[in-house]
This record gives structure tokens, sequence and C-alpha cells, in this order.
């Protein structure tokens, strides 16, 4: 069995040191792998990263992370990703990494991904160069989440995990007004999900959402925003594959 | 249109609507310090009710002050939580 924390929108600003760091400490008798599903910090300033650097500095689990939009508002996100590199996480953003546990091999594929809704109440890439812009980045993050599964594909790994922090799919934000949908997640992550095929989808972004969700493809979607999970990180227990003992 | 021109100040009927008070309110808390997106007011007749969950009491604080500020000769009521930072007694079993 393999074993993932997860938590995003956990917001630390300045004043915020020590909020989680306790609770990170227990990780190593509950979880594998720590997931952090962006909007980390307030601002995304260098020295809010800071703080979130002490928080998972040294821990005995690997950290896995992607910035959110709250990460991106100071217009730094190479330092607050290099920030937290140097604190050990690794940072994806059309990327994949496979951290190994007990000998599993777990594969984590991330990007922050964007807005533009979902099948049937979706933006077009139409009209105004804003609005086409706004919709090809959104493109561009689900096709570095697709190339990123791809490679995880070709990895040999016993579990792969899609991390983002918007969502891709509506189950997860229900409780959220639905007019703010499409800011909130896109299609496109869950249609990348879905052509290569994941065990585990993670997200953050809508805090008045649902825990539970799943693509059309049949994968299960969890949306840890720490608001929804109202603790440090929630865990889930996975499947690892069946390995065959070489001969 | 709005206009912040302190010039030229919106006309007595604009300034008093409720409604826009609060698109204000809710553009200062994201622009401010807090960088707050996550807490929904919604009115309810002449009052109006804050939801939702923030880091700390702190913040929680700071942003009830700031509504009342705001929201000035309307009730405000304040139901947001501050987010739980304890660790899960039990994983949930995807296998």
């Amino acid at each position: 069995m393999i074993r993932v924390a997860a938590v995003g929108d956990i917001h630390m600003g300045l004043d915020s040191q020590g909020t989680l760091r306790p609770s990170f400490e227990t990780l190593p008798q509950c979880a594998d792998v720590l997931l952090l599903a962006g909007d980390l910090t307030r601002h995304g300033t260098t020295e809010e990263a800071r703080v979130v650097a002490r928080e998972i500095k040294d821990l005995p689990v690997p950290v896995v992370a992607v910035l959110g939009n709250h990460d991106h508002h100071d217009d730094r996100p190479a330092e607050v990703t290099a920030i937290l590199r140097d604190a050990g996480a690794q940072v994806l953003e059309g990327q994949a990494v496979v951290v190994t546990a007990g000998g599993a091999r777990i594969g984590v594929a991330g990007t922050k991904g964007f807005g533009g809704g979902f099948v049937g109440r979706c933006a077009g890439e139409f009209g105004e160069p804003v609005m086409k812009e706004f919709v090809r980045y959104s493109r561009r993050c689900a096709d570095g989440l697709l190339g990123a599964l791809k490679e995880l594909d070709e990895q040999d790994c016993d579990v792969r995990i899609a991390l983002t922090h918007f969502s891709p799919v509506a189950d997860t934000l229900a409780g959220e007004p639905a007019e703010i949908y499409p800011f909130l997640g896109s299609y496109l992550l869950a249609e990348a999900i879905d052509t290569v095929g994941a065990d585990l989808a993670v997200h953050g972004h809508a805090h008045a959402g649902t825990e539970h969700g799943m693509t059309t493809g049949g994968v299960r979607v969890r949306n840890v925003a720490q608001p929804v999970i109202g603790q440090a990180f929630h865990v889930y227990h996975l499947a690892g594959r069946e390995r065959v003992p070489s001969a | 249109m709005t206009d912040h021109d302190s010039t030229r100040p919106p006309g007595p009927a604009a300034a008093d609507n409720l409604d826009y008070r609060v698109a204000h309110l809710a553009e200062r808390l994201a622009a401010g310090p807090l960088g707050e997106l996550g807490v929904r007011l919604v009115p309810h007749g002449e009052s109006v009710l804050l939801t939702g969950t923030v880091p700390s009491t702190r913040c929680r604080d700071e942003i009830l002050g700031l509504a009342r500020e705001e929201l000035a000769g309307h009730p405000v009521h304040c139901d947001i939580l501050v987010a739980g930072t304890s660790s899960p007694d039990h994983g949930e079993d995807l296998t």
C-alpha cells in the first residue's frame, strides 16, 4: 500500500511560521510522500516562500509541489520555486518526478493548471486577444500535464498521480457559486489525465468546494484545499502494483 | 463604470448601494495585504454575512474590521472559520 498525504491552499504569510510544522513532523508515521497543491503563499513573495520553505525543510518524507495563482501574484514564480527547491521540495510545472518509498515508485506529474471551465460551459479560443490567450494558456498547462503523465508512463511507476492547483473536474467545486467555475478549473486537465491514465488526481484552489470527485474516465479526484479538508493534510491509501519477483 | 476619483465622488444612489459596497470590499480584500479571495460576502437584506475559511484568527479579525469599516451603517455577521492544522487520525482507502 502506498500512502499519499496532500494539502493545498495553506496560504502562508509572515505570521504563519510554525502553524503546520508540528503536524508535518507526524508524516513519517502515516505517509510516504507529501503533495502540496499550490497557493502555498498569500502573495507569492520571496519572504512568504521562505516561511513555507522553513515549514517543509528536512521533512523525512519527499515533498512534491505545484504553485498556485497566489504564488504568482508578486510575479516571482521562478524565485518562489527556487526557494522551495532549496528546502528540498520538487516543484513541478509541466514536469514529472518519481519518488521512492519502501521500494515503491510514486510518480507525480504536475502543473498549476488554469481556468476556462467545463464541457458545455467553457471559454473558447475566440475573439479578443486577451480571451484567446486565456484559453491558450490553460491549454499549455494541460499539455504540460499530458506530457508529464506520458513521461511517467515510461518510468515503471507503482502509482501515478496528477497534481494541479486548478481543478480538472466540476465535481469537487460543489459548494462554490456556479458562476465562478470557469475561474476554478478546466476540463482540459481532466482530458489530459484520462488520455494517459492516473491512479489519483489531487488539486486545491476551490476553498468552498468538496473533497471527492472523479473524472469521466474514472480517475478519482480529491480537492485538498486546506479549508475543504479542515486539517494540515489528508492521506490517501493507494494499491501498489503487483510486482513479479525476478527469477 | 466605477469612478474612484476622490474629486468626483459617486452620486448618492451609487454610494449607498449595498451591492456596490460589497463588491468594493471584495476588491479591497483581494488587493490588500491579506490577498484574500476565499471569503464570501453575502448580502442578507440590509446586513452582510461573511463566510469562508482563513489561515489565522488574525486574518479573520482583520477581515471583519475591514468589512465593518467598508460597510459602516450595515450590520456585518461573521461566520468565518480558521483553517484546522491538526493531523488526520486515518487515511482514505482508495485501494
